[in-house]
């Protein structure tokens, strides 16, 4: 009903800005809107947008002692073909794969568990239990990365090594003989990805938790009077009704598909499985900033931030067409 | 209306909770001019203009360390007695050296720096911005006899020898710049090491001529009788791979061939660099590794385990040897001791092959990379230099490493320096150390490393009385069995360094770090397989592995380290 | 009451069932890793190197408390961490939101432009120096505004708010025009009143955010001692403590590092501590803001 009258209001909107048709006294007559947005956007161009300038050094030969931007070395594309190409290259490229891979599994994998914590935890009716639960689960997200490292690497290790992973699996008669997880290339996407889901995960309940209770309850009622059960009420009204959370966050975090924590792959990977586990933010730790290399990261930091606004454009179409939220 | 008094408000309360917030940091201006001590006319270097510091003058100087210290406590008793009696003010900035490159980075960007510049790294990056000012002519005023007295001797060695500024001095290096003898019971340094009660269990063997297989053999005969250790597996060999660790991994072979540390390099006679990852010497190496692996001797979480997942194995006592540095595993060590099992702590051995003398040992080398310089931004670098200078008597660095007499270390009738335990105890405490020491700039500070002039040593680590006085009795024990009355005597004695000594610390360009990483980034993703694959597969995992060392532009490599002895060699001699 | 006699059925009483011990299990390995910390924290140092602590201390020993809260600089990069927390939190709900507002009126002519601007500052970053130079050109280094001038609008949180806001009935803010109001009487009067749910997650997000930070101490106020936050003279001490690390020229240091050695805990039992210290503070906020999640807030909730 709400939305029936925001609708016929929006029409009578339009209808009578329509009328006036002058964009001079529209100005005037939004100024307040102008007056709220207008400097703000402006402040957000100088801290977001002015130091984009800063690419620069990414065509250049960059020495910072030179302090002026505009007179230092000109290389052109030097530096982008150094990193797409040679040995540096086939390296970065397989970085790319590895960042993709990381980031689209934990993306899956955090985004499908959040929302069914969430919904386990709107089934929860006494409101106490719910309350402690949230709060213990969201815990690990204020542990630093160091430390939730140190705790799966132990977690993964032999039992002798207090790897409790292995001990319970071999409890379990599931495997005879401990695996060195750690070690198995093709497993440690999934580490990675089950690290993040283990620190993150009720963090990422929050939003949707808070999207859940402001369902319309009346929706509810009319599913019951339809002699819908509980898991029809979850899947016509609840799953529905966070829909529109679910489809934003989903497109925002595509446009960061390349930015990966550079924590766990660089606290966690090891020489044996480096083929899986070095990232585009590792690779430029390692070869930028503790070589003192700023263009690389710069470089690197532009090819991120374009597919970033390619992806992310692209998903906001493609979510715009199947009729579902889109950010602008 | 309304609205206006609204926002007005909330701008208002914003704009005082801002304030209010700020106005409890004053005077942090970062330019350090302070009150101008008359004296110094500025930018002049020439030399009539002595600077005398006191307390009368006072000055303030603003100093960058990279440290891992912490800053003192505003109650400290030196940052007291130097405000006393030379009336100078330390305005300390801190970065610890995990944050250094990005803090460096904006340092450098900005041009803003303090008067004092503590430099760490290899590369040198603030002195190649052009952030320090040449210091030769300063010291050549004669006006600071204890810096150059410092510098005397090796101001070739200590000087910039590069392109990207003007040669010369630029910073008074902080470690080893040696006084007199040399003292210690601690080596520090590498070594394949060994748990003693192995060497006990084996009747205290001849440890000279120790080669790969008694070492693996004196390892595979204690571990077939102790299968266990308090209830846990016995674990023959570690092997450290860990990330900023992957030395423990590749270093071996150099000292396996008889050469001394010179990273990833062996130099000959012609004095040649070349790399010695994809030789024999080190192709024998991880062969017996390899064979060692499959016979079960080394740990199969060696190269998949973090730092402090190794220091924990070591912490247990289970493992009965590594290759490590002896400070890289200092916790493990001090935790047993502290547990009162000295019988699992370790003591190095030096295998080498057939017919080579070992050279684990070398002679300390000069930190010339590390150490305070004066920056351009200093407005004051004369005053700067006269603190450095004071710093340097005997006074103030006993001050500075030993503490007060009476209060932090006694002196008995021969004069000699010594500590209590309660002294002892009192410096191992951080908050305490926060109070009473100045561990941050003592980290900076050119040192009279060595010995002074009355006999005792620079530092109570290295004072002989204070070595002895630690020993556990099992220790004394062990050390009287062999003979001996240090650690240190476990090694050999070092040959003088060559000339261009050591090629680790060779500063290199942007290009030719990157061809080192990728070396050290096959090592660590090569050897691991080699050393955990099957024996039979040994040779085609070992092609493999060369095969990825010389995808690698080696050539580049070996060519800037071979420019960098030459450039020594002429220029240190 | 029509839903009681509905609850007792058998599906629900095992969904329930199978739900709760769901979540608890779930509860049971969440919070392991903090008890884990709390245990190692409280265990002595050069004991819980050896590993296998799991939730109890084996050798019980403050000394990692000890010297975390004896640490003479601790308790003003306390306030100065509350203070900034403070700051941000609240410039960030006001300008957010006012932003917000304005740009979830869909009449506003400039909607469309302001917003794709506004969005896209997530995906930029324009990198350490550059920032830091205009930073420095503002004269913010070394000043308590550095902590919160550059960062009191966030795209991500714009998005959530003025998507909220999108939600309430045109009609509520018609009315108050019809009445004279001006557009910043409306925000401040009708719209924000509403917006209490999504405030309070997003004051959440900003407040963890600033409390965690401590990149911009290192960059922006790192010569000014008393302008310290907490994670950041934490991050310090931790340094202080790591006696391992410096080990990136090979062999460089090894004298430096052996200097200190000795030390009456380690690395790992320190930073247990650390963490607790820099954690519990932050933990208690959430708690506090779970009240208002209790009505309601949508991200994305009606269609234009």
């Amino acid at each position: 009903m709400a939305e029936i009258a925001v609708k016929k209001n929006n029409d009578l909107d339009v209808t009578i800005v329509k009328k006036k048709n002058k964009l001079g006294a529209k100005i005037i007559a939004q100024r307040g809107l102008i007056l709220m947005s207008v400097p703000i956007l402006l402040y957000k161009i100088l801290f977001a947008y002015v130091p984009i300038y800063g690419w620069l050094i990414a065509f250049q030969n960059y020495k910072p002692q030179i302090r002026n931007i505009f007179k230092q070395q000109w290389v052109g594309l030097d530096n982008f073909k150094k990193l797409f190409t040679g040995l540096m290259g086939d390296r970065f490229i397989r970085d790319i794969i590895n960042t993709l891979g990381q980031s689209l599994l934990t993306l899956i994998l955090s985004t499908v568990f959040a929302i069914v914590l969430s919904l386990m935890l709107n089934e929860v009716k006494n409101t106490a239990f719910k309350r402690v639960v949230q709060n213990i689960t969201y815990m690990p997200h204020f542990l630093s990365w160091i430390i939730v490292t140190g705790l799966v690497s132990v977690a993964l290790s032999l039992p002798s090594s207090g790897g409790f992973i292995n001990s319970t699996l071999m409890a379990l008669h599931l495997i005879k003989e401990p695996i060195l997880f750690l070690s198995k290339p093709d497993y440690f996407w999934g580490i990675v990805a089950g690290s993040n889901l283990w620190k993150e995960l009720g963090w990422n309940t929050i939003l949707y938790v808070a999207a859940m209770t402001a369902i319309d309850p009346t929706l509810y009622e009319a599913a019951e009077i339809d002699g819908a059960g509980r898991y029809s009420k979850i899947w016509n009204v609840t799953l529905p009704g966070i829909r529109p959370t679910i489809v934003i966050l989903l497109v925002m975090s595509t446009g960061y598909i390349l930015q990966t924590g550079f924590e766990l792959p660089y606290f966690l990977g090891n020489g044996v499985v480096v083929e899986r586990a070095e990232t585009i933010d590792v690779f430029v730790m390692r070869y930028g900033y503790q070589l003192g290399n700023y263009n690389l990261a710069v470089v690197a930091g532009i090819f991120k931030t374009a597919v970033g606004l390619v992806v992310v454009g692209l998903s906001n179409f493609v979510s715009g067409r199947l009729g579902q939220e889109t950010l602008v | 209306m309304k609205l206006k008094k609204i926002l007005a408000g909330t701008m208002a309360v914003c704009m005082l909770i801002a304030m209010s917030a700020c106005s409890n940091s004053p005077a942090s201006v970062p330019s350090s001019s302070s009150e101008d001590s008359g004296s110094n006319a500025t930018s002049s270097t020439e030399s009539s203009n002595k600077v005398v510091l006191s307390p009368d003058k006072p000055v303030t100087l603003t100093a960058w360390i990279t440290t891992q210290e912490t800053a003192p406590a505003p109650d400290n008793k030196i940052t007291k007695l130097i405000k006393d009696e030379l009336g100078v003010t330390i305005e300390y900035q801190i970065v610890t050296p995990d944050n250094v490159d990005q803090a460096i980075g904006v340092m450098i960007a900005g041009g803003d720096y303090p008067d004092l510049v503590g430099t760490t790294d290899l590369k040198l990056r603030l002195l190649e911005a052009g952030a320090l000012r040449k210091l030769d002519d300063y010291l050549a005023t004669g006006n600071y006899p204890k810096l150059s007295e410092y510098v005397e001797p090796y101001v070739k060695r200590m000087s910039y020898i590069g392109t990207a500024v003007e040669k010369g001095l630029y910073i008074f290096p902080n470690y080893n710049r040696f006084f007199g003898e040399i003292q210690g019971g601690t080596h520090w340094g590498t070594g394949f090491w060994i748990q003693k009660r192995v060497l006990v269990d084996a009747g205290y063997p001849d440890l000279s001529n120790m080669t790969l297989e008694k070492y693996f053999g004196l390892i595979e005969n204690f571990m077939a009788k102790n299968p266990k250790t308090e209830g846990q597996p016995t674990i023959g060999f570690e092997v450290l791979a860990a990330t900023g660790h992957e030395w423990g991994l590749t270093n071996p072979p150099q000292f396996l061939a008889g050469y001394p540390n010179n990273g990833g390099v062996i130099v000959d006679d012609k004095n040649v660099a070349t790399i010695f990852a994809d030789k024999q010497i080190a192709k024998d190496y991880f062969q017996v590794l390899n064979k060692e692996y499959a016979k079960g001797v080394i740990d199969s979480e060696s190269f998949t385990q973090t730092f402090d997942q190794y220091l924990a194995k070591l912490a247990t006592g289970r493992v009965l040897g590594m290759h490590d540095q002896r400070w890289d595993f200092g916790t493990a060590n001090d935790a047993l001791v502290a547990a009162g099992k000295p019988e699992l702590t370790w003591v190095a051995c030096m295998p080498t092959y057939e017919g080579v003398q070992p050279w684990y040992m070398d002679r300390d080398v000069m930190n010339i990379n590390q150490g305070f310089g004066v920056s351009v931004t200093c407005k004051q670098p004369e005053v700067a230099l006269a603190f450095l200078d004071t710093m340097l008597t005997d006074k103030w660095q006993k001050i500075i490493s030993w503490g007060i007499e009476g209060e932090d270390y006694m002196v008995d009738k021969d004069g000699k320096f010594y500590r209590t335990q309660q002294q002892r105890d009192n410096y191992n405490n951080v908050t305490w150390r926060a109070s009473n020491r100045l561990m941050a700039l003592r980290d900076v500070l050119p040192k009279h490393n060595g010995s002074f002039d009355d006999g005792n040593a620079f530092s109570p680590d290295d004072q002989p009385r204070e070595f002895f006085d630690s020993l556990l009795k099992y220790d004394q024990d062990f050390l009287k069995s062999y003979n001996k009355q240090t650690w240190r005597q476990f090694m050999n004695q070092p040959k003088d360094n060559p000339a261009y000594y050591p090629c680790w610390n060779i500063a290199l360009s942007d290009e030719v770090n990157q061809i080192n990483q990728q070396l050290t980034d096959a090592n660590v993703q090569y050897l691991p397989k080699i050393i955990m694959g099957s024996t039979d597969s040994f040779e085609k995992n070992w092609t493999e592995y060369v095969d990825a060392i010389h995808k690698v532009n080696v050539k580049a490599y070996e060519d800037a380290i071979n420019a960098g002895i030459q450039e020594r060699v002429k220029n240190w001699q | 009451m029509k839903s009681k006699r509905k609850t007792l059925t058998f599906e629900n009483v095992t969904f329930t069932t199978i739900n709760t011990l769901i979540l608890i299990l779930l509860s049971v390995l969440m919070i392991y890793p903090l008890l884990n910390t709390l245990a190692i924290s409280l265990n002595d140092g050069l004991d819980a190197v050896k590993g296998g602590i799991y939730i109890w201390p084996r050798m019980f020993s403050l000394k990692n408390y000890e010297i975390v809260l004896k640490m003479h600089t601790i308790y003003n990069a306390f306030f100065v961490s509350v203070a900034k927390m403070l700051v941000v939190t609240f410039t960030n709900i006001i300008f957010t939101s006012l932003l917000s507002y304005s740009l979830s009126r869909r009449e506003y002519i400039f909607r469309k432009p302001i917003t794709i601007l506004i969005i896209l500052t997530m995906y930029f970053d324009a990198g350490l120096i550059p920032n830091y130079l205009l930073i420095k050109d503002l004269n913010l280094i070394n000043t308590f505004q550095a902590y919160w001038v550059p960062s009191i609008i966030s795209a991500f949180n714009f998005i959530v708010i003025r998507t909220y806001m999108k939600t309430i009935p045109e009609s509520f803010i018609e009315s108050a025009k019809l009445d004279g109001a001006g557009e910043f009487c409306i925000w401040w009067r009708i719209v924000m009143p509403l917006c209490k749910p999504t405030l309070a997650v997003i004051a959440l997000f900003v407040a963890v955010g600033s409390w965690n930070s401590w990149l911009d101490t290192l960059l922006y106020a790192s010569r000014a001692q008393n302008l310290s936050t907490l994670q950041y003279e934490l991050q310090k001490l931790l340094a202080s403590a790591m006696n391992s690390t410096v080990a990136k020229g090979g062999m460089a240091g090894a004298q430096a590092i052996a200097g200190t050695g000795g030390q009456v805990t380690t690395p790992l039992a320190l930073r247990a501590a650390i963490t607790m210290v820099a954690a519990v503070p932050i933990l208690c906020v959430y708690p506090f803001l779970q009240r208002y999640f209790v009505v309601g807030l949508t991200i994305g909730g009606v269609k234009e």
